[in-house]
């Protein structure tokens, strides 16, 4: 799931010279992800991981970085 | 004269609160008293009327007394992007050639400390009257430079206030309306919450920046604080209402909101709109040099989501034209910039009757203007504007690059994001250029996406073709 949701990242929102070395805990926000990454990056993972990420919890806690993210749609999944 | 109606509200209401930020709010007095003493502090320097002054500030309270204090002082504001990388920050400070830094505390090691001022220290209130008119320049507010640096869009006291007068009276703004400001002080949108808010004596709440990425307590905030009015851009507004968490606010207080900046994608107008049945939603439009000249107020029977929405009709006494040949909107009105600021002189960019060529496309029909994308290269990136030249003029300069050329790709959210395509010297590596960016320009003029080539692909003139640059970058994987 990370490396999906990586390539997707590194390829349509934000750029990086060699997404390899960005590490599963390194800032996303700070690397440049905003508000409208971060609207596509949920549309991108609710179609290709089949769940339903709330709005409520839509915060940068949930979306600051790869393992971050990958626990919020775990979680987020395990609900439904 | 841009701050009357302001001080006629100090000497009516001046326990009114003006502003509030988090858990601190400023009444209409103490703002006065606080941004009297920083003009004092200002004079001391020997800061003359009409002299550039640079606020090193966050946009907040302490920003507000800062530029107020600037502007009673006679002189004229450079807000700084403090998220801008400094060899930017300090091109900017060199530019304008400011007379003064004012911040809080301590100055920045890169700063001449002989500039700063820290509005902490101000206390003394011996202010001397200044005399200003409506030519008297009120602020200088940097863009993307099309030459390569950032440029300076120097505006009157009177084209100001002429765009605030005309907002206070459409949005009919009273003195117990609690008005909500999330747009930096160095975004022309920031005009209507200083002049036009605070000219009518209403109540100015900072939205707290934190609450930027998370839609559903920024709904909550909105609700909890009754706010009354927005000015803010599409993409932050389409965030709130994406899932329709809004739906589920009901936020009655809400009489309109405004929007401006880029254009707002109509699919995305639609579900704010439907979110939000009883709040007035207002397009506005028009190039930092004319603020605000034409405005749609929307009207949600016409909105479908395959079609642009319209920009409207001429706003702030603007006269609009569009060129015969190139479809280029014309605007001549009280609100026009004086003109650029550049190397501490002022440039003016009219020609001999008063016109100011937009570089918009438009067309006009049924009375009604539609924005049709821009004549020139400009782009408009998380809704900031963006000279594709200025980026590619920092990386010319690298050592390594031979050759490179920058362009727009579609966001398919809103707006766009700078694309690069370089020719480099063999021994360049490409993360070099990278950091060196990152290092240069602020996140939003970073590429999203990067090529290096063999050679640039150019039309048969010799010319740059950058619908081929822009072909090959969008079909990179």
């Amino acid at each position: 799931m990370k490396e999906k949701l990586k390539t997707f990242i590194f390829s349509e929102l934000i750029y990086h010279e060699d997404p390899a070395s960005f590490g599963d805990d390194a800032d996303l926000l700070e690397a440049g992800l905003d508000s409208l990454g971060i609207m596509r990056l949920i549309m991108f993972t609710e179609k290709a991981f089949g769940v339903t990420l709330p709005d409520t919890e839509i915060e940068p806690d949930n979306v600051h970085s790869l393992n971050a993210l990958e626990q919020w749609i775990k979680a987020s999944g395990q609900q439904q | 004269m841009l701050l009357q109606p302001f001080l006629q509200q100090c000497r009516r209401r001046p326990e009114a609160v003006a502003l509030v930020e988090n858990d601190r709010y400023l009444s209409y007095g103490d703002l006065l008293a606080r941004a009297q003493s920083v003009a004092t502090g200002l004079q001391g320097l020997g800061v003359q009327p009409g002299r550039p002054v640079a606020v090193h500030l966050d946009r907040g309270i302490d920003a507000v007394i800062a530029l107020f204090g600037v502007l009673l002082a006679g002189a004229c504001y450079v807000p700084l992007d403090l998220k801008n990388p400094k060899p930017r920050l300090a091109s900017i400070i060199d530019d304008a050639r400011v007379h003064a830094i004012v911040g809080l505390g301590a100055a920045p090691a890169w700063l001449a400390a002989n500039l700063w001022l820290d509005i902490a220290a101000c206390a003394e209130d011996s202010l001397k009257p200044v005399e200003t008119s409506a030519d008297t320049l009120a602020a200088i507010l940097y863009t993307s430079g099309s030459t390569g640096q950032a440029r300076g869009v120097a505006l009157s006291h009177g084209a100001i206030a002429s765009f605030a007068r005309w907002a206070a009276d459409l949005l009919a703004l009273q003195n117990n309306d609690r008005i909500a400001a999330s747009a930096p002080f160095f975004f022309d949108l920031s005009t209507f919450d200083l002049y036009a808010v605070l000219g009518a004596g209403a109540s100015l709440h900072f939205i707290p920046a934190s609450l930027n990425l998370a839609p559903a307590r920024l709904s909550a905030w909105l609700q909890h604080h009754a706010i009354n009015g927005w000015y803010t851009v599409p993409s932050l507004l389409a965030f709130l209402a994406y899932k329709g968490n809004l739906a589920q606010t009901p936020l009655e207080s809400l009489r309109f909101l405004i929007f401006a900046g880029e254009v707002f994608p109509a699919p995305a107008l639609i579900n704010l709109a439907t979110c939000l049945p009883r709040t007035a939603l207002y397009n506005f439009f028009g190039p930092t040099e004319t603020n605000v000249c034409c405005y749609w107020p929307v009207e949600r029977e016409r909105l479908s989501a395959d079609d642009n929405i319209p920009i409207g009709l001429p706003a702030a006494n603007y006269e609009l034209h569009t060129h015969d040949e190139t479809g280029e909107l014309w605007a001549r009105g009280p609100g026009l910039a004086s003109g650029y600021w550049n190397q501490g002189r002022l440039q003016p960019f009219l020609n001999e009757a008063g016109w100011y060529p937009t570089g918009d496309r438009v067309t006009l029909a049924n009375g009604e203007y539609r924005f049709h994308g821009r004549l020139g290269r400009m782009l408009k990136c998380s809704g900031y504007r963006v000279e594709p030249a200025e980026i590619e003029a920092v990386v010319n300069a690298m050592t390594g690059v031979i050759d490179c050329a920058v362009v727009g790709i579609d966001d398919p959210a809103a707006g766009q994001r700078p694309a690069l395509a370089l020719v480099l010297e063999s021994q360049t590596p490409l993360a070099e250029i990278r950091s060196a960016l990152i290092r240069q320009l602020p996140s939003y003029m970073q590429p999203v996406r990067c090529i290096v080539l063999e050679q640039l692909p150019r039309l048969p003139n010799g010319k740059l073709d950058y619908r081929q640059v822009r072909a090959l970058l969008e079909t990179q994987p």
